[in-house]
C-alpha cells in the first residue's frame, strides 16, 4: 500500500507498516502499554488530570478541551456510562480520520479503554459514516483481534476494568457528525440534533451519561499516558499543544495527510508540505479547516494553524481540513457549492437553519447567473447573521460563516458577477 | 420559591420550570408578558425548535430560548429590547421566505398565529425574489384532517401530540432541511380519536378538519364558554357560533378536566344542536291516534288532565318520572321538587354506557350522570320493572336514552302505561309511544349546571337561541307542578323566559 502521508508524527508513525493494523504488529511496537499503566497503575482522576494537565482539545472540530470534557461524566454506578466515538467525519475537506481508522485501529481501542477508565464508561459505540465501509472493516477486525485476546471484555488487560466496543455504521447525514445528532442516530432515530441542556455527560446514548470524542482525539490518548503531558506539551502552541493530521486538499501539486504540531504555519503547509499550486497557477484562498470555517485569502496565509491565532483572522482550526482554490477558481461558485451542502443537509428542525440555508444558496445561484444585485450582498449578510448562534446545533453557524468568510475577502468576485451580468470565470470548475 | 424579573416586573414561580412554562403557570404568558412561539405547547414536550421565543437573559451573552431556559432565582429576563426584537422579526421573516401567503383562500385566516406574529413581530415587505417551496396543497391524512404542506412551519406540534398524546405516532417530519415535510407513513392514516386536536394545536393553517374547514370564515364566528355532553367526562369547548347556529366545537384549557384536548366524537357531537332531527314543536295524539303539533301550552294541558286522570284513579303514587342524566342540575332539582310535592317515589334515570379509554373518553354516555345520583335518583331498571308491573301509570320521561340496549325490556313496559308525556330534544322511537310529546332544549341552549364524573360542577349557559318552542325541562316540569296545583309551585320558574 502506498504510504499516504508525507510527515508523520507520532501518530502516523507506523503507518506505513501494514502490520501496524494488526493486533500483532500494534504491539510489537509498543501498544497497549500505555493502557496497561492506565488501567492497572493510575486511578480515573489521575488519568483526567493527566489529560486536562496536557491540554489536549478535541480534535472533532470544536476543540473542547478533553481532560475537562472527561471530568464532567458523573460520579458512581447508578448508571451504565457510554463512550461514543465519532468516526462520522462528515465535514468536507476533512479525511484524517478515515486513515487513522485504516492503519491505526488499535491506536483508537487503547485510546479508548484510557478514557474508559478516565470516565467509568462500560461501554464505547463508535459511530461510523456509511460510506467508511473499508475502515469500518479494519475496526471490526480490531476489535474482535482485543476481544480474543482479553484486551477487551469483562477484564480488559486483566484489570478490573470491564469494556466492549461496538461499530455502528451510519447512514449518510452530515448532521449526524454533531454530538448529538449522532446520539439520535445512534439510537436509531432520524439524526436531529438535541436541545441542550441536558448535556450527554448528563443524558446521552440512551439516556445514559456519555462522552462523545473524536477518532483522532482517542489516538492521542496513548500518547499522552505513555510519555506524559511535558511531553505532549512540547508539540504545538502553548494554549493548542500536541500536533494534529491536517489532510489538505484542493488544486495543490501534493494533497494529502500531514502530521504537523498545532500551531504550523498555514503557508507552509500550502507551499512547503502540499507543494504550493498547480504550474502556472496562483494560491487565491485557503480554507483553513473544513468546509464550515470561514475561509482566508492569500494575503493571509502566514498565520499558525492554531485556533487562537485562526480567530484574529475571524476563521477556526474545526477539523484541519486544508481546502487550496486557485486563481482558476470563482468564489460565487465556491459559495454556490458550500450552501448548497449546507441547504441539503440541513435537518430542518430549527427556522432559520431550515429557511436560511436555502435562501443563501438560492441568492447565491442568483449571483453565479448573473442576476444579483448589490442588495443581494447586504441579504447573504444579513441571513448569515441571523442564522448564526440562534440554533440548537452549530450547523447554522457552520452554514453562515462560510458565506461571511467569501464576503469578507472577495467581494470583488461577487461584485464582478453583478457588474458584468455573468460570471466572469470561465475557466472555473463547473457547478 | 425562585423568584424572577420579567421586563422590570417581578414573580414568584414554580420550582423545577422552564421560563414560558412558568409564565404559563401564572397565566400571564400571551397576557401580559408576550413572548410568541410556535413550537412551544404547554402539554407537548419542549421542542425549542421555531427559535421564536428567544429573550434575553441578564448575564448570559446570547439570547435564550424562553421554552426551555430553565427557571433560576433572581432571573432577569427581557422581552422587549431591541435584540428581542431583531431576532424575533429575523424568524418571521425566514418563516415567510417559503410562505405561500394565501392567506385569501386559506381557512386559518383570522386565527393564524402567523398572520398574527407577521403582523406584531414581523417585518411588513419581503425580501425575497426567489420561488418559493412548492407543495402539495390538499393532502388527506386520513378520515379528519386535511394537510396543505406549503403553509407547514414545521413546527412539529402535530407530530408530538400524536405520539404523547393519543400515543399513536400517525405523523412524523420526512426529509431534511428546507425540503422537510410532514406526512405519515404508508398505509397508516392519520386516525385516532384525537385526530382533530392537531387542527387546533397547528399555529398556521397547515392542518384544518374535514368538517369545519371552508365552513364559515371564523371571523363570523363568536366562541362562547361551553361544555362537551358526549360523555361524563364534561370537556370544556368553545362553540363557535354565528347565525344562531353552533359551526364548531373547540377544546377550551381547563388543567383539571381536558387539558387542551378534545376527543372527536365528542367534538363532533356539536351537531346535535343543529340536527334535523331536533323535536321544536309541542304534540300530543290524537282521537286517531297520530301525533299532532299543538301549542306548548295546550300540549302542557293536555299532560296535566291526563296526569290528573290517573292521580284522581291510581293515586300519585302511580306517577312515575325516567329523569335524564344529560339535564342540568337545576332540571333535576325541579324533578326531584315535582316528585316530593306530588308524594311519588317512582323514579330512575337511563344511562348509555360506551367505550372508554384512559384519556378523556368515559363510559358513561352523559354530561350529569353524576348530577342525577347526586340529586338521588337510581338507575332506571328497577323503575322499569314496576312500570312493566303496572304500579306506574303516568309517566314522564325526559330523553330517549332509555332506549339503549341496555334496558331490552323499556319498550313492552312503556307501551303498557296509560300516559307517557315525552320531554326531549331529538326524535326517536319512544315518539310513537308517547301521548304528549314536549320539545326540550340542549345544555347549549340552557342556564345550569352539569357534575362531571370528577365530581367537578360546571356551568352552561346560552351559546344560541333554542329551537322553536324547546324548553329546559326544569321550566317544563315546573309549569306542570302549577297546572296541577303543587305545593312549592305557585310562583313562576325563576328563569322562565316566556312569562308564562
Amino acid at each position: 500500500m502506498q504510504k499516504v502521508p508525507f510527515v508523520t508524527g507520532y501518530l502516523t508513525e507506523h503507518f506505513g507498516d501494514d502490520d501496524y493494523a494488526t493486533l500483532a504488529g500494534y504491539r510489537r511496537r509498543g501498544g497497549y502499554e500505555a493502557a496497561r499503566k492506565a488501567l492497572t497503575e493510575m486511578s480515573a482522576e489521575q488519568i483526567v488530570e493527566l489529560v486536562k494537565n496536557a491540554g489536549l482539545q478535541g480534535r472533532g472540530g470544536a476543540g473542547f478541551v478533553t481532560g475537562l470534557k472527561w471530568s464532567f461524566m458523573p460520579k458512581g454506578n447508578d448508571k451504565p456510562k457510554y463512550l461514543v466515538c465519532n468516526a462520522d467525519e462528515s465535514e468536507p475537506g476533512s479525511f484524517k480520520d478515515r486513515l487513522l481508522l485504516e492503519r491505526g485501529p488499535h491506536q483508537i481501542i487503547e485510546g479508548i479503554l484510557i478514557a474508559a477508565k478516565a470516565t467509568g464508561a462500560e461501554k464505547t459505540f463508535v459511530y461510523i459514516r456509511g460510506e467508511y465501509a473499508h475502515p469500518a472493516d479494519v475496526l471490526e477486525r480490531a476489535i474482535e483481534e482485543c476481544r480474543a485476546a482479553g484486551i477487551l471484555g469483562a477484564q480488559c488487560l486483566g484489570s478490573d476494568l470491564a469494556h466492549d466496543v461496538i461499530v455502528t455504521r451510519g447512514a449518510g447525514a452530515y448532521i449526524c457528525g454533531e454530538e448529538t445528532g449522532l446520539l439520535e442516530s445512534l439510537e436509531g432515530k432520524k439524526g436531529q440534533p438535541r436541545k441542550k441542556p441536558p448535556f450527554p455527560a448528563q443524558f446521552g446514548a440512551f439516556g445514559m451519561p456519555t462522552t462523545v470524542n473524536n477518532v483522532e482525539t482517542f489516538s492521542h490518548a496513548p500518547h499522552i499516558v505513555k510519555n506524559g503531558a511535558a511531553w505532549f506539551r512540547g508539540f504545538g502552541t502553548e494554549k493548542s499543544p500536541g500536533a494534529t493530521v491536517f489532510g489538505v486538499s484542493g488544486l495543490v501539486q501534493r494533497p494529502g495527510l500531514y502530521e504537523l504540531p498545532l500551531g504550523t504555519r498555514l503557508d507552509e503547509i500550502v507551499f512547503q508540505h502540499a507543494g504550493g499550486p498547480l504550474p502556472g497557477r496562483k494560491v487565491k484562498g485557503v480554507i483553513p479547516g473544513g468546509m464550515s470555517m470561514p475561509i482566508l485569502p492569500v494575503s493571509q496565509l502566514d498565520v499558525p494553524m492554531a485556533s487562537e491565532f485562526l480567530r484574529e483572522r475571524k476563521t477556526l482550526l474545526g477539523t484541519g481540513g486544508v481546502m487550496v482554490l486557485d486563481d482558476t477558481v470563482c468564489m460565487v461558485r465556491v459559495g454556490c457549492v458550500i450552501t448548497y451542502f449546507f441547504r441539503d443537509e440541513s435537518c430542518g428542525q430549527c427556522t432559520q437553519c431550515r429557511e436560511g440555508t436555502g435562501w443563501l444558496n438560492k441568492i447565491m445561484q442568483r449571483i453565479e447567473r448573473g442576476a444579483g444585485s448589490l442588495a443581494d450582498l447586504d441579504i447573504l449578510l444579513d441571513v448569515a447573521g441571523k442564522m448564526e448562534g440562534q440554533t440548537i446545533c452549530a450547523f447554522a453557524d457552520a452554514a453562515a460563516w462560510p458565506v461571511q468568510g467569501l464576503l469578507r475577502h472577495f467581494r470583488e468576485d461577487f461584485e464582478a458577477h453583478i457588474t458584468h451580468g455573468k460570471c466572469p470565470f470561465p475557466q472555473s470548475f463547473e457547478l | 420559591m425562585p423568584r424572577i424579573t420579567v421586563d422590570g416586573t417581578e414573580y414568584e414561580v414554580a420550582e423545577g420550570r422552564t421560563l414560558l412554562q412558568a409564565l404559563d403557570d401564572l397565566g400571564v404568558l400571551m397576557n401580559g408578558v408576550d413572548i410568541p412561539h410556535y413550537c412551544w405547547h404547554p402539554k407537548l414536550t419542549i421542542d425549542g425548535s421555531c427559535r421564536l421565543c428567544q429573550v434575553e437573559i441578564e448575564g448570559i451573552p446570547k439570547l435564550q430560548i424562553a421554552c426551555s431556559m430553565p427557571i433560576q432565582d433572581g432571573m432577569k429576563v427581557h422581552t422587549k429590547s431591541q435584540r428581542v426584537q431583531d431576532a424575533r422579526a429575523g424568524v418571521m421573516e425566514l418563516l415567510l421566505v417559503n410562505h405561500p401567503l394565501d392567506c385569501p383562500i386559506c381557512d386559518q385566516a383570522g386565527e393564524c398565529k402567523l398572520q398574527d406574529y407577521a403582523f406584531a413581530y414581523g417585518v411588513p415587505h419581503s425580501r425575497t425574489q426567489e420561488p418559493r417551496r412548492a407543495g402539495k396543497k390538499r393532502v388527506d391524512l386520513g378520515p379528519t384532517v386535511m394537510f396543505d404542506q406549503e403553509r407547514c412551519i414545521l413546527c412539529r406540534r402535530c407530530v408530538r401530540f400524536c405520539r404523547e398524546v393519543p400515543g399513536t405516532s400517525e405523523l412524523a417530519v420526512f426529509a431534511r432541511g428546507d425540503r422537510s415535510v410532514i406526512e405519515t407513513f404508508p398505509e397508516m392514516p392519520l386516525s385516532n380519536d384525537y385526530s382533530m386536536n392537531v387542527a387546533d394545536i397547528c399555529p398556521v393553517g397547515a392542518l384544518t378538519t374535514k368538517d369545519f374547514r371552508f365552513k364559515i370564515r371564523v371571523w363570523f364566528t363568536e366562541d362562547l364558554p361551553g361544555v362537551c355532553t358526549g360523555c361524563s367526562n364534561g370537556c370544556n369547548v368553545h362553540l363557535g357560533v354565528a347565525n344562531n347556529r353552533v359551526y364548531r366545537y373547540t377544546p377550551r384549557r381547563n388543567d383539571a378536566v381536558n387539558q387542551t384536548w378534545l376527543c372527536d366524537e365528542g367534538r363532533l357531537s356539536y351537531k346535535r344542536i343543529n340536527a334535523d332531527d331536533r323535536i321544536d314543536h309541542a304534540a300530543v295524539r290524537n282521537a286517531d291516534g297520530n301525533l299532532v303539533s299543538v301549542p306548548y301550552e295546550s300540549a302542557l294541558e293536555t299532560a296535566v288532565a291526563r296526569i290528573r286522570r290517573v292521580i284522581e284513579t291510581k293515586g300519585a303514587g302511580a306517577v312515575g318520572m325516567l329523569v335524564s342524566p344529560h339535564a342540568t342540575n337545576e332540571d333535576l332539582a325541579v324533578a326531584r321538587r315535582f316528585l316530593d310535592a306530588l308524594g311519588s317515589t317512582q323514579a330512575g334515570f337511563a344511562l348509555v354506557r360506551g367505550r372508554k379509554d384512559a384519556l378523556l373518553i368515559k363510559e358513561e354516555k352523559a354530561a350529569n350522570a353524576a348530577g342525577a345520583r347526586a340529586a338521588g335518583f337510581e338507575d332506571a331498571a328497577p323503575l322499569l320493572e314496576r312500570v312493566r308491573g303496572g304500579a306506574v301509570e303516568a309517566l314522564l320521561v325526559m330523553g330517549h336514552d332509555v332506549l339503549a340496549p341496555a334496558y331490552a325490556n323499556a319498550r313492552a313496559a312503556l307501551e303498557g302505561v296509560d300516559t307517557l308525556v315525552l320531554l326531549d330534544t331529538h326524535r326517536s322511537p319512544l315518539e310513537a309511544l308517547a301521548h304528549v310529546v314536549l320539545p326540550a332544549r340542549h345544555a347549549a341552549e340552557k342556564h345550569g349546571t352539569l357534575t362531571n364524573v370528577a365530581g367537578l360542577v360546571q356551568a352552561v349557559q346560552p351559546a344560541v337561541e333554542p329551537v322553536f318552542e324547546a324548553r329546559a325541562e326544569g321550566e317544563a316540569l315546573w309549569r306542570l307542578g302549577q297546572l296541577l296545583g303543587l305545593r312549592g309551585f305557585e310562583e313562576p320558574h325563576p328563569q322562565d323566559r316566556t312569562g308564562a
